[in-house]
């Protein structure tokens, strides 16, 4: 799968049974929806839907990497709301560097700590 | 077996010359309202000469197209083991002259189908989802029934048959489309009598009727031998495992699985062993495949037997009437089949997560992607575009090479020095021996030539041979 915002292909990190896609150049990180299934079980719909519309936003739209169409902005995060892609097809959710970096301190992708807790291992020593 | 062939072309014969009627109808119709009353013979040729051209297409290039268009891949033996041994088992339990070639389809929805225009080049297509949904029993019951479309030659018949329907609805567009502008209505500005005289008209009418109505009729003859056979499918397909209710769980997962199939569409849809776009529990006279109730209920009624006569019977349970799937040649056929224990499953039933990961995995390595197991327990997989030669690992931050044969060439290249001679006596003077991190998927390059060296998590060996260079490398 290449990475939305650099094209490139993006390298495959599994741990605990669970895959995210990682893109080396912009550090940006893509959950797919099935991985979502598998980390969240069944309260995956419930976490995602509970996600807010970022509304009109100046960042750029990017493409879904699945479909390549243009995905939505949301809020996630429980105690401080982070901006990320979402697809509207439900392929997946999108998370910037910074993002990503928001999302591992603040400990809250949604009300599920699951996703945060697993971004966190996964890059314990890349975090500046 | 060769009655049952027989007996099948036989019924095939009569209903796909039905259609064929209604193809030449067709075209004599419309030659004869296009270009005038005694044009009709040569709309005949035509309609003919159209179905001739797209049956040729589709008997030499047919199953690649169909393959292509479902996205399936092809799997070697190394890749998938199992499915292999399974299908090799089902062609010698069915006497197939060669081994169908078995392709892959990157779908989480459990589904399968069976193509090609012989038995001697004949293909097996299984989704991922059905790979990771279903146990060995299951997956034997799936392949059995494929194999028995196969076998009866469903497939070409249904390509043939596909191909008539399609050449019907073709002219029938056509000439639909086209009367809209052309017809009596073009012909106002000619001279002379000949513009919509009434008997022409009587004939335009008749065409644009037939029109509307051959493709419909071409349709309910399709369909109504497509749910026979796939019928006829179950009950060889029972015979081949003798224990019928393999499939029947395996049709009770796939009917009742509620991923839907994306890749694909109204023409390949009735390939599959359930059909992906029908609505469940409808069956009338415009569905390819029966109810996939009935068809459960029958397997599953199979008590003392695996024989067709056994299935008649429980076809006769469930449907009432006398049961006329099975041509009566292969019931006469007293030899009894005995149903075979439920096969014994060597491993503890695995964690549907593991069987999902497993079979991603396996995807990923018939799409080139080198595996890595860095020491922290992070598994890292490059796809084959993967830029960089090294990765560092995020978790614990060790350097990785990453084991990719395009980076070697690259690498060659740019350095401007030829890739050294490989001889067999460099081989016996430093054995290349490979340390086995984990039990799932890695990748390694051959230290001879560079290749990408990909081991399975099936792989049991103590060494292997390089598929590029001959190399032998040791594995512990």
């Amino acid at each position: 799968m290449d990475c939305p915002v650099c094209k490139k292909g993006m390298v495959v990190l599994e741990l605990n049974k669970v895959e995210i896609d990682h893109c080396v150049h912009c550090r940006g990180i893509w959950l797919d929806s099935g991985e979502l299934q598998l980390l969240l079980g069944h309260k995956k719909d419930e976490t995602i839907e509970a996600f807010a519309s970022a509304g009109r936003v100046k960042e750029k739209p990017r493409k879904c990497p699945m479909c390549l169409k243009k995905m939505d902005k949301v809020l996630c995060g429980h105690p401080v709301a982070v901006m990320i892609d979402k697809c509207r097809k439900n392929h997946g959710l999108w998370f910037d560097k910074d993002e990503l970096g928001k999302i591992i301190e603040e400990e809250g992708a949604g009300k599920s700590g699951e996703i945060s807790v697993l971004l966190k291992d996964i890059f314990r020593e890349s975090r500046e | 077996m060769w009655e049952l062939i027989a007996a099948n072309k036989r019924k095939s014969l009569i209903i796909f010359i039905a259609m064929g009627i209604c193809l030449l109808t067709l075209g004599y119709c419309v030659g004869m309202a296009w270009l005038g009353p005694d044009a009709g013979f040569f709309g005949v040729l035509i309609a003919f000469g159209v179905w001739v051209v797209l049956s040729l297409i589709s008997y030499f290039a047919g199953d690649s197209i169909l393959l292509y268009t479902s996205n399936a891949q092809a799997v070697t033996h190394d890749i998938h083991p199992q499915l292999f041994n399974i299908v090799e088992e089902m062609k010698i339990a069915a006497s197939l002259p060669v081994m169908p070639r078995i392709y892959i389809i990157d779908d989480p929805s459990p589904n399968a189908f069976a193509t090609g225009r012989d038995p001697q080049h004949s293909s097996i297509a299984v989704t991922s989802g059905l790979l990771s949904g279903l146990n060995r029993d299951e997956l034997q019951g799936v392949v059995a029934h494929e194999m028995s479309h196969i076998l009866n030659r469903d497939i070409s018949y249904l390509t043939f048959a596909g191909v008539m329907l399609g050449s019907i609805a073709m002219i029938s567009q056509i000439f639909l489309r086209g009367s809209r502008f052309g017809g009596c209505s073009s012909r106002r500005y000619r001279s002379g009598g000949s513009g919509c005289g009434q008997a022409q008209l009587i004939i335009f009418i008749i065409a644009i009727v037939f029109a509307i109505l051959a493709p419909i009729l071409a349709r309910i003859f399709y369909f109504a031998l497509s749910r026979k056979r796939e019928y006829l499918a179950d009950a060889s397909g029972a015979r081949l495992t003798r224990y019928p209710s393999g499939l029947a769980s395996a049709l009770e997962k796939i009917g009742f699985s509620n991923i839907k199939l994306s890749s694909t569409n109204n023409i390949t849809a009735p390939m599959y062993i359930v059909n992906p776009l029908q609505a469940d529990g409808y069956s009338g006279i415009f569905s390819t495949h029966p109810p996939i109730q009935d068809r459960i209920k029958i397997l599953r009624g199979m008590a003392g037997g695996a024989s067709y006569l056994d299935y008649s019977k429980a076809f006769s349970a469930v449907k009432g009437g006398s049961g006329g799937i099975i041509p009566s040649a292969a019931l006469s056929d007293s030899a009894s089949v005995p149903i075979r224990d439920a096969g014994v499953e060597k491993e503890a039933p695995k964690d549907p997560k593991d069987k999902t990961r497993e079979t991603i995995d396996l995807l990923r390595a018939v799409n080139n992607y080198a595996f890595l197991t860095c020491a922290c327990g992070l598994k890292i997989k490059f796809p084959k575009n993967f830029a960089q030669n090294e990765f560092i690992c995020p978790r614990c931050g060790r350097k990785h090479e990453v084991p990719s044969s395009n980076n070697v060439l690259a690498a060659a290249v740019a350095s401007a020095i030829p890739a050294k001679p490989v001889t067999a006596t460099a081989y016996g003077v430093s054995p290349q021996v490979y340390a086995r991190k984990n039990v799932g998927w890695e990748s390694f390059n051959c230290s001879g030539c560079g290749a990408l060296l990909q081991l399975s998590p099936a792989f049991i060996g103590t060494s292997l041979a390089c598929h590029s260079c001959g190399k032998e490398i040791k594995i512990r």
